[in-house]
């Protein structure tokens, strides 16, 4: 896939001239990429054809979906990688590459890309990845009404503006500067569609490696070999079968008893049992983490002392231990831990029972008794509320837990005191989605409207236009102290994700990514049965 | 032809008991409609989820008809309801009936299966151990069977799946996956699991049943009469116990099979079989309510069925009940 010295430069770079200078140095890569193990093999040996990779997923329902751009499940997400592919790649250290369909996206200067895609790459129908598909690509996303996730990180995009500017590129202006479009570029859900493209039931046509045959939601959907795949001798396997599972417990005994090949989200405690029986857990590292959410406008957490002491109650250490079974890193109250502005100078927060209270005694809450709302949305979410109810009382704090079913229906992002969950992503991407007025899911209602911390929405707009890695590091950092400091988020740690596969299946390894089984093989392409 | 009908006898039984049931189905919807309306939260926003905008919000609800009163919700699903349109599904957007027929098939498939080996097999061995009452056969049923009825069914499939899918033996599969377009007839293996679960859940109670009965039946003076006279056992048993003994039994099937109508959840569950009971835990989950209103009623319509066959059955096996009617 690529090399070390290319994953370093571009992994420094994180944005602007780097990835346009180094697609220069990576440009036809597209011919060498699936050989050998170097599509992300593992071990294993030489990747073989053939079979039915049969792959168990949990979260999916009769709600299942299948669009290009866009998600609604947790099978939605494997179904999306079967057939659609992102313009720029990251890889399993979260580094951004150029991988993917673009040969390069360049940043001419802070408001205005380039992007430039392989040449002769096909579409599953035969039909040529041009620009005019691009620019129907990102008009689809950018199409408020259409409801993509993709839409909110079109916010700095002059889509109107886009121009074709021959065959193979295309040039996008930015409405104000965004050093973190290539990162958007290289999210699952920004992927290319031919176009004309619509949402399932209509044809799926995409670049990736399986074409769509049947999909009932709620049930399973099959995906059968694109023969004239771009990354030819990828993929390996004849066909790809999701299947919805109701919970782990029937996902576990299929796997054990042979009747799918993978499955997503393996429960901690049976990481032993599947490792005992000759199957493999796959436990990657992630950026993804479960916060609890104070917002700071409403009361007690106004205050900032409440929410400087909520933070110490917490005892990160036993969190890990009680809620991930030991499965996690911990978490500094900060977001973005793959970003190079990702702050790890600031001093770690531990436990200070002594401290919080003394914080609460002073801001006049010394039997403080909050309502906690948390529901069984991600896995460990009730979990990390019941811990940390009970932590709490050390304190002499009183958490109501209010495990809601309709929480994301009904109160969410209007409560003060709530659990969340965020994927892995870039720092100013994250802020983006969850810390400023007009992001999707600002559960903290963060930054404040006056005093210490209002700058932060133009320390943002600073970041966003500094083409300087370094400079833009030190804004960044000082946008992290305002959150680390006086900021509404309690994030305990970064959660590791856990898959489980058979011994059959060759070619994964842990990946730094959002998505499950290292991005599912990414796309289902550097997998295969040995 | 209606008017040669009497209100009495078998025929008569009948219709008034339809006439009945169908009373009793139109209260239950009423239940069933006030029940779902008053779960907590909104539907438009349990489909949308953590992506919903106050527009898609509004453009939902108008969609779904949320936005009216509730009777003329109630009306539009009801008068829906007697011309077999059970509405759209809010989560998938396909009508329910499309989405609920395979799962009805699978689940039926499932039921019947477990009713045709469990019926008869808890008859004989009820029948049996109260012919050898308080003999070796006798005492090692009884035993075991009131074990096998105090075990949830989640256990037994549980237990099951251990030894003979996945931790002692590999011989069945550990899950029963029917792909979508195909029935479960087409893979036998995969209903072996779910079936003998249901089997070893219901048939405890029945073969209980059947052998409290029986012996009642079997000390009874005509059944002395017959052994008195010196017709053979066998006769006696088929001829004249049997019959006999069998009221109360349909009684308990009826209920049973009720039972498993609804118990089929949690085997479903464990084995993510594809059936009406996945299909509830998904409505529910998503706040499907057309979906869960139709399932509600057609379990309830279940319930007013098999009871209504028991009891003609039972009064078929009565002379005295019939006579009376």
């Amino acid at each position: 896939m690529a090399d070390i010295s290319r994953r370093q430069l571009i992994g420094g770079a994180a944005g602007l001239a780097a990835v346009g200078g180094l697609a220069a140095a990576c440009g036809g890569s597209s011919g060498g990429t699936g050989t050998g193990t170097g599509g992300g093999g593992g071990g294993g040996g030489t990747p073989k054809r053939g079979g039915n990779f049969r792959l168990g997923v949990t979260g999916g329902g009769s709600k299942d979906i299948m669009d290009g751009q866009n998600i609604i499940t947790k099978p939605d997400q494997a179904r999306l990688m079967t057939a659609f592919e992102t313009l720029l790649l990251f890889d399993d250290n979260y580094k951004l590459t150029t991988d993917g369909l673009a040969e390069s996206v360049t940043a001419d200067n802070p408001k205005q890309y380039t992007i430039k895609l392989k040449p002769g790459i096909e579409f599953q129908n035969g039909k040529t990845l041009t620009a005019d598909d691009v620019l129907y690509s990102f008009q689809r996303i950018g199409t408020k009404g259409n409801g993509l996730t993709g839409y909110a990180a079109t916010a700095t995009m002059d889509i109107a503006g886009m121009k074709k500017l021959d065959k193979y590129t295309v040039r996008l202006p930015l409405k104000t500067p965004d050093a973190t479009v290539p990162q958007t570029l290289a999210s699952y859900t920004f992927n290319m569609v031919p176009a004309g493209y619509k949402a399932y039931p209509a044809p799926q046509i995409g670049t990736g490696a399986y074409k769509l045959k049947s999909f009932t939601p709620g049930q399973q959907s099959v995906h059968v070999r694109n023969p004239n795949y771009w990354r030819s001798p990828q993929p390996y396997f004849d066909q790809v079968t999701i299947i919805d599972f109701n919970d782990a417990t029937a996902q576990v005994n299929g796997l054990l008893g042979s009747q799918i090949d993978a499955m997503t989200d393996l429960p901690s405690s049976q990481v032993k049992v599947l490792a005992g029986r000759g199957m493999h857990p796959l436990v990657s590292e992630t950026g993804g983490w479960l916060p609890l959410c104070m917002a700071i406008d409403l009361p007690p957490f106004d205050d900032v002392r409440v929410r400087q002491a909520m933070r110490l109650i917490v005892d990160r250490p036993q969190m890990i231990q009680q809620v991930l079974s030991g499965y996690g890193k911990q978490g500094n109250d900060l977001y973005g831990r793959f970003d190079p502005g990702y702050d790890s100078s600031l001093p770690q927060r531990h436990q200070d029972i002594s401290e919080a209270k003394s914080l609460l005694k002073a801001a006049g809450h010394q039997n403080l008794s909050v309502d906690l709302h948390t529901t069984n949305g991600a896995s460990g979410m009730v979990e990390l509320a019941t811990v940390f109810k009970n932590q709490a009382q050390a304190a002499g704090v009183t958490i109501n837990l209010h495990n809601d079913p309709n929480y994301y229906g009904t109160q969410y992002l209007k409560l003060a005191f709530s659990v969340d969950f965020w994927g892995t992503r870039s720092y100013l991407n994250q802020v983006q989605q969850g810390s400023l007025p007009n992001s999707p899911y600002n559960e903290t209602h963060w930054p404040p409207k006056s005093g210490t911390g209002s700058n932060f929405i133009s320390l943002y707009n600073q970041a966003l236009a500094t083409t300087d890695d370094a400079k833009r590091v030190e804004i960044e950092h000082e946008m992290q102290k305002l959150e680390y400091d006086i900021g509404g988020y309690i994030i305990p740690f970064f959660g590791d994700l856990i898959d489980g596969y058979s011994d059959q299946v060759k070619g994964l390894k842990p990946s730094k990514g959002t998505l499950n089984l290292d991005s599912f093989g990414h796309g289902f392409r550097t997998i295969w049965f040995g | 032809m209606l008017a040669r009908i009497r209100w009495g006898g078998v025929p008569g039984f009948v219709i008034r008991r339809v006439l009945l049931g169908l009373i009793v189905l139109i209260m239950v919807s009423i239940v069933v409609f006030a029940a779902t309306q008053a779960l907590p939260g909104d539907p438009a926003r349990a489909i949308l989820g953590r992506s919903a905008t106050p527009q898609s919000l509004a453009a939902l609800r108008l969609k779904l008809h949320l936005n009216q009163p509730v009777f003329t919700q109630y009306w539009t699903w009801l008068t829906g309801l007697l011309r077999g349109n059970l509405g759209t599904s809010l989560a998938a957007q396909e009508p329910v009936t499309t989405l609920l027929r395979p799962k009805l098939v699978n689940s039926s498939v499932l039921v019947a299966v477990s009713a045709i080996l469990s019926i008869p097999l808890s008859i004989a061995i009820g029948s049996w151990a109260a012919l050898k009452r308080e003999k070796i056969f006798d005492t090692l049923s009884s035993n075991l069977l009131l074990v096998l009825a105090a075990i949830p069914e989640f256990v037994v499939a549980v237990v099951l799946v251990l030894l003979l899918a996945t931790t002692v033996s590999h011989v069945l599969p550990a899950i029963s996956n029917i792909p979508p377009g195909s029935g479960p007839w087409n893979y036998p293996s995969a209903l072996v699991l779910p079936v003998l679960t249901l089997v070893i859940v219901v048939a405890p109670y029945v073969a209980r049943i059947v052998r409290a009965s029986m012996i009642e039946v079997l000390e009874s003076d005509y059944i002395e009469m017959a052994r008195l006279k010196g017709l053979p056992e066998r006769t006696v048993m088929i001829r004249h116990a049997l019959p006999n003994a069998l009221g109360p039994v349909f009684q308990v099937i009826a209920l049973n099979l009720a039972y498993l109508a609804g118990g089929i959840v949690v085997v479903e569950f464990v084995f993510a079989y594809a059936g009406i009971g996945s299909a509830l835990r998904d409505a529910v989950l998503n706040h499907d309510l057309p979906v869960v209103q139709a399932l509600a009623m057609l379990i309830a319509a279940l319930y007013v069925a098999l009871n209504l066959l028991a009891d003609v059955a039972t009064i078929m096996v009565t002379p005295r009940l019939r006579t009376r009617l």
